[in-house]
């Protein structure tokens, strides 16, 4: 199985250099920390808050829009599509597990979506040179760790809604009502260490912040290391969590498949 | 037959359609009443740390968000599923049926795959900025002319959409670029003057969400100059004409499916 792999990962960077146009849209559109940069940092004009100078602002943002871009996944989309349409049945009959197809695909899109984010970042860096910092090697280290389970949660989560669709048509529909509450209480649209004091207690009990916000203020070097520690322990718990969930989902989901030629 | 006889004809074509999903009427209304309350969460994050922005207090900033309600509402319901079907009619070869019906081709691209059920976002934008104009005790002058700047938004945002979808018959896959603009207007939710530079530049002429949102939330604070309005109204004047020219070019140079 794993013998299969770097070849599916060319075959996977094959496909998204013959798709780069659309590719560029995509990436384009998840461009939302870009308009939050812009609020947050005209909110810090007049003094930093908390500690949270333009600087900051500027490096939350710009960190948030890669973590956002090196943990994305589709396969929520690509599930849903060959669940309704049959085509999952020939991959079903592969000696290779699908979602394993699906994780090579993800994986192999990165280079290409941090080239086409590379002159976004310069240009950021050019209007806000005041966020370079010097981080500290384990806030780096920690925060590379911490971003892979990000990408690991997110996965999963896709996962789940997408094996939904064995047994909803409204399964991206449901996605769609996550997604809204992701981005919300993930850190994508605001600093969760800007939030109202209980709304950032709640969101330390849900599974958003573990996605995004946790790499995010790790790699930035706001985080103290007490608390960078549990951070990265709630990841680890939810990692477990979402990855359960979404081989339970798709087993029971494979078992009633019942698609042409299944 | 007169213009408006065509247009009743078209919106209730599209009204029937959807009458045939009544159940989906109480989904879609209270998707509306989250969709709201998802916009304007961060509105009240921000505001939590800065009492004013760059003039702009919290209930101010909300009128803002409840015109970019209502203009994605309008996007929803009218523009969108309209003009993309224009893309789709391109590509499958039947854009030939369109032009051989007896009405101006413009017109019935606008009109004819309308879903009213979007409206329902609508009503819940007018419901926000309700609320804001009589937090900010907006009157009669200030209401009218709020209005008129909203409609001339929104005009220029159909004339938007209709200059991209001129360009299908030149490029034919245009779909995934209304998705690109979308993004794009998300920007609007933000009172424009709080960008600053070439940001605030693009947002107020290349793609004018500045306009569909925060002129209408000055006008009902009272403090948009009638020479701006004025200007406002004219350049979506302009923009209609243009999208006008556009779609009249682009159709000269539509081969036909079939020739």
């Amino acid at each position: 199985m794993f013998r299969a792999f770097p070849t599916l990962l060319r075959i996977g960077l094959a496909e998204a250099v013959a798709y780069r146009a659309e590719l560029v849209i995509w990436v384009l559109t998840a461009t939302a920390p870009l308009i939050s940069m812009f609020i947050w940092d005209r909110v810090a004009e007049e003094g930093p808050l908390g500690g949270w100078g333009q600087g900051e602002m500027a490096r939350y943002f710009l960190l948030a829009l890669i973590v956002r871009h090196i943990t994305s996944a589709w396969v929520v989309w690509e599930l849903n599509e060959n669940i309704r349409t049959g085509s999952l049945s020939p991959m079903l009959l592969r000696p290779m597990h699908p979602l394993v197809f699906f994780v090579a695909q993800n994986l192999s899109a990165m280079p290409l979506r941090a080239v086409i984010l590379a002159p976004l970042i310069v240009g950021i860096l050019w209007w806000r040179p005041e966020l370079l910092w010097t981080p500290e090697p384990w806030t780096i280290a920690l925060g590379l760790v911490s971003a892979v389970f990000a990408w690991a949660i997110a996965f999963a989560a896709q996962v789940i809604f997408g094996s939904l669709a064995f047994f909803s048509q409204q399964s991206l529909g449901l996605f769609n009502v996550y997604f809204g509450l992701w981005s919300l209480g993930s850190g994508y649209l605001f600093p969760l260490e800007l939030a109202p004091e209980w709304l950032r207690q709640v969101l330390l009990w849900l599974p958003f912040r573990a996605t995004l916000a946790t790499p995010v203020e790790l790699l930035a070097g706001l985080v103290a290391w007490e608390d960078a520690l549990g951070l990265v322990a709630a990841q680890v718990v939810w990692a477990v969590v979402f990855v359960g969930l979404a081989a339970m989902t798709w087993n029971l989901g494979v078992k009633r498949h019942e698609a042409v030629g299944a | 037959m007169s213009l408006g006889v065509s247009i009743a004809a078209l919106m209730r074509a599209s009204l029937l359609t959807t009458m045939r999903y009544r159940a989906s009427f109480v989904g879609e209304a209270v998707m509306a009443v989250a969709w709201a309350a998802w916009t304007t969460a961060p509105l009240f994050v921000v505001f939590d740390q800065a009492p004013t922005l760059a003039g702009w207090t919290a209930d101010e900033a909300l009128a803002v968000v409840g015109f970019f309600i209502i203009a994605q509402g309008v996007l929803e319901a009218l523009v969108d599923p309209n003009l993309r079907a224009v893309v789709e009619h391109v590509r499958q070869g039947t854009f030939d049926f369109v032009l051989l019906k007896p009405l101006d081709a413009q017109l019935y691209v606008s009109l004819h795959r309308t879903e009213p059920l979007k409206l329902v976002h609508c009503l819940v934008g007018i419901g926000v900025v309700g609320y804001a104009a009589d937090a900010v005790n907006a009157g009669p002058v200030e209401l009218l002319s709020a209005t008129l700047l909203m409609l001339a938004g929104l005009t220029l945002l159909h004339s938007l959409w209709t200059v991209v979808v001129s360009s299908a018959f030149f490029f034919v896959k245009v779909d995934n670029l209304s998705w690109l603009i979308r993004a794009g207007l998300d920007a609007g939710r933000w009172p424009v003057s709080l960008y600053r530079g070439l940001v605030r530049f693009v947002l107020t002429f290349v793609l004018p969400i500045g306009l569909v949102t925060t002129y209408p939330a000055l006008a009902l604070r009272g403090e948009l100059k009638p020479s701006t309005g004025l200007g406002a109204m004219v350049i979506a004047v302009i923009f209609a004409g243009v999208a006008r020219i556009a779609w009249t070019q682009s159709l000269r140079r539509y081969s036909s499916a079939s020739s």
